[in-house]
């Protein structure tokens, strides 16, 4: 049940799309998070999508992955879809009772199907290749000009990097406070909202408690080892651009080019 | 006598239908009499800890049966439920489960689950606190004041109120003190005796268990491999160390002086037993 959450969960691999600094990851989501925005009809459109396909091949990702990490926002694609069908003005086609879909509403309402599913892909694809630790050390480089205006960058990406490795400890926990909870008689499955909010005290409290004594003992055992923040602290794995990173930015910076040109051009 | 608890051919895969499908346990027949003390022991990962949570319908088999009173706990949904309350399972470490204000309500809080009469609840509370040495006094306060031990007892506490007729410990005594150990071990064998309920303990410590009970099951790679009384499971000595579990102190001294040449019956396991039996040789070495 609990265990079986997919989302941003990383998947090890050893391929061209692995091996690709954080940064340059990171840099190409949100490249193509933003030209998807910019993406005007079918052309612009099927250059991203082709783009996207490539990725997938080369991340050797399977495709099945990809699609389950999709179910949970199922309902809004379905919603978006809907809304877009009957509310955007045209030529009609279709009409019956209030509502009419116009030849303008199909075509928005695909495309806008394709940009949603497309946007969720492109950003899992990061995380399915990405280890949480490579991404953290590849954020905190990356914002790394913000501490020239006192932005706590270090302590941001040392935060996430924690919050990411005590998940599945959280998710274990919880499993066997709910175990030994239940064995005491206690129901979380019946009731009405109501009983069933207080019949989670028994869980939440004690998930609470572990949780600050976790966090006591990993400071304790952090000071033990002299951490004192970002200062002067150096890396065992040092982020390097090799060539490949620059070939893929190179190609980010084209994809780019031809997004907007085709867009410009209303295609 | 129908056994009080008993499963047939139980089976439990984790994961099933994905890559990271395993069996936890296999082909589990396994009996508890009335008033039977138990004890479970096995490597870690060796399928107890899995074995146990299916005697009170907390996981459900994925094959197999699992009998309170000869019938069936997956029966009905009221039957499981049923069974949650007659078959009590304190956890590893217990204490992380304790959420309530005071000591009082955190062991009033499997009774209150029971719809129960407030002075009925009031009384177990009262009589599960005196089980394992609780002060009265103390059941005001925070169970977050309290000590690690006396955190542990209070958990304890608040599944014995349940008055469950077979009782379940898992290490009982883990990361204690060895006093803390030995006193909730007393605790737990004062309530075997007043209550003759079933007691089932899963435990780490061969000397725990040599004393305390008349059974003892092992498991090994999610199958029973053993089950008998402490002196035939103790004399099987390699096989246990074959599966990474140790034998009592004393049973090892016994089995080393049978390999001096001395006459001793290696299925002894109580200080008491090795010394009457030393004694015993020794009065006859000066008689002849």
């Amino acid at each position: 049940m609990l265990k079986d959450i997919t989302l941003g969960q990383y998947f090890p691999g050893d391929t061209f799309i692995h091996r690709l600094d954080p940064r340059t990851k990171l840099i190409m989501s949100l490249e193509y998070i933003v030209l998807l925005f910019v993406a005007r009809d079918y052309f612009s459109y099927g250059l991203l999508f082709a783009y996207l396909v490539l990725i997938i091949a080369v991340s050797k990702v399977r495709l099945k992955i990809i699609l389950n990490g999709m179910k949970p926002i199922l309902i809004l694609v379905v919603l978006t879809a809907l809304l877009n069908l009957f509310y955007t003005p045209g030529n009609t086609v279709v009409s019956f009772w209030v509502l009419r879909i116009t030849d303008a509403g199909i075509k928005n309402a695909f495309l806008m199907v394709i940009r949603i599913m497309m946007l969720i892909a492109g950003t899992f694809l990061l995380t399915y290749t990405t280890s949480p630790i490579d991404l953290t050390d590849g954020l905190e480089k990356l914002l790394n000009p913000l501490k020239k205006f006192k932005a706590p960058v270090h302590e941001l990406s040392m935060m996430m990097s924690i919050a990411l490795r005590f998940i599945p400890t959280l998710i274990e926990e919880t499993d066997k406070i709910m175990s030994a909870q239940k064995a005491r008689g206690a129901d979380f499955e019946t009731g009405s909202i109501i009983q069933r909010a207080k019949a989670l005290l028994p869980l939440l409290v004690p998930l609470f408690v572990s949780a600050f004594r976790r966090a006591d003992e990993l400071a304790v055992a952090m000071e033990s080892r002299c951490y004192h923040g970002g200062q002067g602290r150096t890396k065992m794995k040092q982020l390097i651009l090799r060539p490949q990173d620059y070939l893929t930015l190179a190609l980010g910076v084209l994809l780019a080019a031809g997004t907007v040109m085709l867009a410009v051009l209303g295609l | 006598m129908v056994p009080i608890i008993k499963t047939e051919g139980l089976c439990h895969r984790y994961s099933v239908g994905t890559p990271f499908e395993r069996a936890a346990i296999e082909d589990i027949d396994f009996e508890a009499k009335r008033g039977e003390f138990i004890g479970v022991i096995g490597h870690t990962g060796s399928g107890k800890s899995t074995f146990i949570q299916h005697l009170n319908g907390l996981l459900k088999p994925t094959a197999g049966r699992v009998y309170y009173e000869g019938r069936d706990i997956w029966e009905s949904k009221a039957a499981t439920r049923e069974t949650r309350f007659k078959v009590g399972i304190v956890f590893q470490y217990p204490e992380y489960q304790l959420f309530e204000e005071t000591v009082y309500k955190d062991i009033a809080f499997g009774p209150k689950n029971m719809k129960i009469s407030d002075d009925e609840i009031d009384m177990r509370v009262r009589e599960a606190a005196e089980f394992v040495g609780i002060d009265s006094e103390l059941l005001e306060r925070s169970p977050f004041d309290l000590s690690g031990g006396q955190k542990r007892r209070v958990a304890i506490a608040g599944v014995i109120a349940m008055g469950p007729s077979v009782l379940i410990l898992d290490e009982p005594g883990a990361g204690l003190d060895p006093r803390g150990r030995e006193s909730i071990l007393e605790n737990i064998k004062r309530y075997h005796e007043a209550t003759d309920a079933t007691v089932i303990m899963v435990t780490h410590s061969m000397e725990e268990i040599a004393s305390a009970v008349d059974r003892i099951v092992v498991f090994n790679r999610g199958r029973i491999a053993m089950n008998g009384t402490p002196g035939e499971v103790f004399s099987r000595g390699e096989e246990l160390e074959d599966m990474g579990l140790s034998v009592p102190e004393v049973t090892r001294i016994a089995k080393r002086l049978r390999e001096l040449g001395l006459p001793v019956d290696t299925s002894v396991y109580t200080i008491e037993q090795l010394k009457s039996i030393l004694l015993s040789l020794k009065g006859g070495g000066r008689g002849a």
